[in-house]
């Protein structure tokens, strides 16, 4: 045993002391846990983390499925909303509220009692002619979303000075490519901190200086114009809202992470911190538009541009930069996350192979159905002369038409006794749950007829 | 060969003419290609009531009717939607079932009925596109399958993780599986699901695929099991498994489960929980072959048949003072035992040049010098010169290995 051995290299002998790491980080004081009556320490346990970081750890499929209600359809029918009748609209916002957390609530729950997602569901249950109802549904539903955020792509450019017809088809092809290599997973972020540019609105809407006097009363007072512009629009923000899309996504997210029926309870807080969050994203939406475009007699959105002076109070000229980046964030994260999302649920109705790492020959269901909605959804966003605004509202106006489909397969699925067992919906969701699915329904009716109605020539409403 | 949708068309007459509809089969899953047990039927408005195959005089397929004795409807009737038996509309039709000869999940677009004699059994599964176009039809269009997946070999699970331990009926070729392909099959079924297969399959080769599961994956199988069942497993688990597993639990339960194991394997978990799981001591294994430095060949060969029979690591075999202190002296490897003559001491034929690891080094810092060392392990000691233990090159990748490798399914949600 000499001095010429590297050190770790000495032959092993009594006196040798092992190689102790040069300097020891902090180690944890772990867990002292009782077996048996006897107390160790074990470092090895996973700490529950206490106080906000235990918050922290649970939030997540519901701020991500909150937020997806805020892409290029959301902005412009809040913004269409704000302008347009001030703060008449905000009590709407509360009054969806209550109802996305709690149909998103249901969505989650029949996602940890079953780890299966909804179509998939909607198939063992109801068989497959419903099931194909249901995929008809989603697929209309979530394929006007995807026009819309390819339109959001556009308008985005087109602010900043690009022509959209180059723009759209090459952000169609990178999308495409991103999520088929499977990187898409590294840029998701850059997306998702150009989104964030949109956190300027609530920066805007205090700096506006609304009257918070009257903001309040909005939220509060149901005020109701009796014209089609408000039941266009009403519809337009249930739909906007509370999205098929957004209850399918919350239930995979759910089974994704891989939430357990026993552990169920806690993660209802992640669904309710989500949808206040987004709804609060949304409300400011509105507060800004209305203290900023609404008080200065301008009362219809017609462009990007329009909208994009809400936020001027924080942006000054820059305002029209700051919207398109936030704009083209969510755009982009909407319109590659939908189309993926939906050729998952479909295919898995089907029974189809799915899944990003497949290659065109085992994947062939899965990649063309993408493929098809990315090219659909950029070619019909490229329509010349499309108006932006209202293109948008109607998207979310067809949404909300076809929300109480999608509502009823939940409420019959949660209600199910075999399925699940004692996380089965209580009375009061159920009374929540038809409350919302009647409200909804009778919005969209009485809309639908006016708009009929005005097609013939019989004005109800006014204006 | 008949599809079951095309039964579900079929009418049921009884001597005197009475006419009814069928609404559902019930099944004996118990043999290979499961034989019908009895039908359940209703009148137009009336309650579903049960009849028992052996009432059914024969299938007309000509006339698309079954001929049975007697539709009276005097029995109790049955209530569709809660019933605990297996039926083939409700439960089967339209599930997701395995498809063992492909190694895949599928859908059952329609299944395949097979009449021979008084019998009709489930022959196969039609999961093809086709199957769907033909029930949309009605039987219009669409082709028969191409190639029909044989019952034989399709595993269909109920979604309840307690229903294998109360003797209901399973296919059970999936056991012949290797554990890594199960638990890649497994990876394709909502977790309830994938908690059922866990417990139907034979404890060792449960015991093996929760080991070689995703450590989510496996956090929430482990937690849907039955506790007999899972401490049964657990017990049969490599230590350094059952540590990842344990550690990944709620104190509360981590605590309770560790009191419930077997002494022998509790006092190696717990050795191994005592390091956090970023360290050395969080990835090694402590179970390891050991021999005394003063021992011939001949009698190590001895002490050491003894110690193989669990450990993943046998080939390299170490050498210390005493069982009682296991001060580290050397290393000795299977093929160097072998060949030796027997009456040889294992101090003169080991290795006492070792490179070793301390166990609260950084599991990443170390996990590299495993790799580089092209070695299959290297062993962990103490400050005190005690043999802790070794860690396996095959936990030094994972920790080494980039993200993208150790998860080769990409999550696209995440």
């Amino acid at each position: 045993m000499t001095t010429t051995h590297p050190t770790g290299m000495e032959p092993v002998a009594p006196a040798t002391q092992p190689p102790r790491p040069p300097e020891l980080r902090r180690i944890s004081p772990g867990i002292r846990i009782n077996i048996r009556g006897r107390s160790v320490r074990l470092r090895g346990l996973r700490r529950t983390p206490s106080g906000p970081l235990r918050w922290l750890a649970i939030l997540g499929p519901g701020i991500i499925a909150g937020s997806a209600g805020n892409d290029a359809g959301g902005i412009a029918t809040y913004s269409q909303a704000g302008a347009k009748f001030g703060y008449d609209m905000l009590w709407v916002i509360v009054l969806i509220t209550l109802s996305l957390a709690v149909v998103q609530e249901m969505s989650a729950r029949l996602g940890a009692a079953t780890g299966r997602g909804l179509l998939d569901l909607i198939r063992e249950r109801f068989g497959i002619g419903w099931s194909l109802f249901a995929v008809g549904i989603v697929l209309v539903a979530n394929g006007v979303l995807i026009v819309g955020e390819f339109i959001g792509i556009g308008a985005a450019v087109e602010l900043l000075g690009i022509s959209r017809y180059v723009v759209i088809p090459g952000a169609a092809v990178v999308l495409w490519y991103l999520v088929v290599k499977g990187s898409y997973a590294r840029v998701e972020k850059v997306f998702l901190l150009m989104a964030l540019g949109f956190l300027a609105y609530p920066v805007s809407a205090i700096l506006a200086h609304p009257q918070w006097g009257a903001v309040a009363r909005g939220a509060v007072v149901p005020t109701i114009h009796f014209s089609s512009a408000y039941i266009l629009l009403f519809v337009g923000l249930l739909g906007t809202t509370i999205t098929p899309y957004q209850q399918i996504f919350q239930q995979s997210a759910v089974v994704d992470k891989g939430v357990a029926r026993r552990h169920y309870g806690e993660e209802r807080i992640d669904t309710y911190v989500g949808m206040v969050l987004s709804d609060l994203m949304s409300a400011f939406m509105i507060i800004a538009t209305a203290a900023t475009l609404h008080v200065v007699g301008k009362t219809n959105i017609g462009s990007a541009a329009d909208a994009a002076q809400a936020l001027e109070p924080v942006a000054g000229r820059f305002a029209a930069a700051l919207f398109a980046v936030g704009l083209l964030g969510a755009s982009l994260l909407a319109g590659a996350v939908l189309p993926l999302a939906t050729a998952f649920s479909v295919s898995e109705v089907f029974g189809f192979p799915k899944g990003v790492n497949l290659d065109f020959r085992r994947g062939k269901f899965f990649l063309s159905l993408f493929t098809v909605f990315v090219i659909l959804g950029a070619v019909l966003a490229m329509i010349p002369g499309l108006p932006v605004i209202q293109a948008l509202v109607w998207i979310q106006v067809l949404n909300g038409i076809l929300l109480p489909v999608i509502l009823v397969f939940i409420l019959l699925l949660v209600n199910d006794r075999r399925l699940m067992g004692d996380l089965r919906n209580t009375r009061l969701y159920n009374v929540l749950g038809w409350g919302t699915l009647t409200l909804v329904s009778v919005a969209i009716t009485i809309m639908i007829s006016t708009q009929l109605l005005g097609a013939v020539g019989v004005h109800v409403l006014g204006g | 060969m008949i599809l079951l949708s095309q039964l579900l068309r079929y009418e049921l007459i009884d001597r005197s003419g009475r006419r009814a509809v069928p609404v559902d089969f019930t099944i004996d899953l118990g043999a290979d290609h499961p034989p019908v047990t009895g039908l359940l039927w209703r009148r137009a408005r009336e309650a579903t009531r049960f009849l028992p195959w052996e009432a059914v005089d024969s299938l007309d397929r000509d006339r698309q009717r079954f001929v049975v004795a007697d539709l009276s409807g005097d029995d109790t009737p049955v209530e569709e939607s809660t019933d605990r038996r297996v039926l083939l509309r409700r439960d089967v039709l339209d599930a997701l079932v395995i498809d063992l000869s492909a190694r895949r999940a599928m859908r059952a677009n329609d299944l395949m009925l097979e009449a021979e004699g008084g019998a009709l059994r489930l022959a196969a599964v039609d999961a093809s596109a086709w199957a769907v176009l033909r029930r949309l039809s009605r039987g219009v269009v669409g082709h028969d399958a191409d190639e029909p997946s044989d019952w034989s070999y399709v595993e269909f699970l109920r979604g309840d993780p307690q229903a294998p331990t109360c003797g209901v009926d399973y296919n059970r070729r999936i056991t012949r599986l290797p554990p890594g392909e199960i638990a890649r099959l497994m990876e394709a079924l909502p977790y309830l699901e994938a908690a059922e297969l866990v417990t139907l399959l034979p404890d060792a080769l449960a015991a093996d695929t929760l080991e070689v599961m995703s450590p989510q994956r496996q956090l929430q199988v482990f937690e849907e099991l039955d506790e007999t069942v899972a401490i049964r497993l657990v017990a049969l688990m490599a230590p350094d498994a059952v540590a990842d597993l344990v550690g990944h639990l709620r104190a509360e339960m981590a605590e309770r489960y560790l009191g419930l194991l077997p002494p022998e394997c509790r006092e190696r978990v717990v050795d191994l929980l005592r390091y956090p799981e970023d360290t050395v001591g969080g990835i090694m294994t402590n179970d390891v072959v050991v021999v005394p430095p003063s021992a011939t060949i001949g009698q190590a060969v001895d002490i050491i048949r003894g110690q193989v029979a669990t450990p993943d690591l046998v080939y390299y075999v170490y050498v210390v003072e005493d069982l009682a202190s296991r001060e580290l002296r050397g290393m000795i490897t299977l093929r160097t035992l072998l060949l030796a003559e027997v009456d040889q001491r294992v101090a003169d034929v080991m290795d006492p040049y070792l490179v070793t690891l301390h166990p609260l080094t950084p599991a990443r810092e170390a996990a590299q010098r495993v790799v580089d060392s092209q070695l299959f392990a290297l062993p962990v000691v103490g400050a005190d010169g005690r043999l802790l233990g070794a860690v396996t090159v095959d936990a030094a990748v994972l920790q080494v290995a980039p993200e993208s490798w150790r998860k080769d399914v990409p999550r696209v949600f995440a």
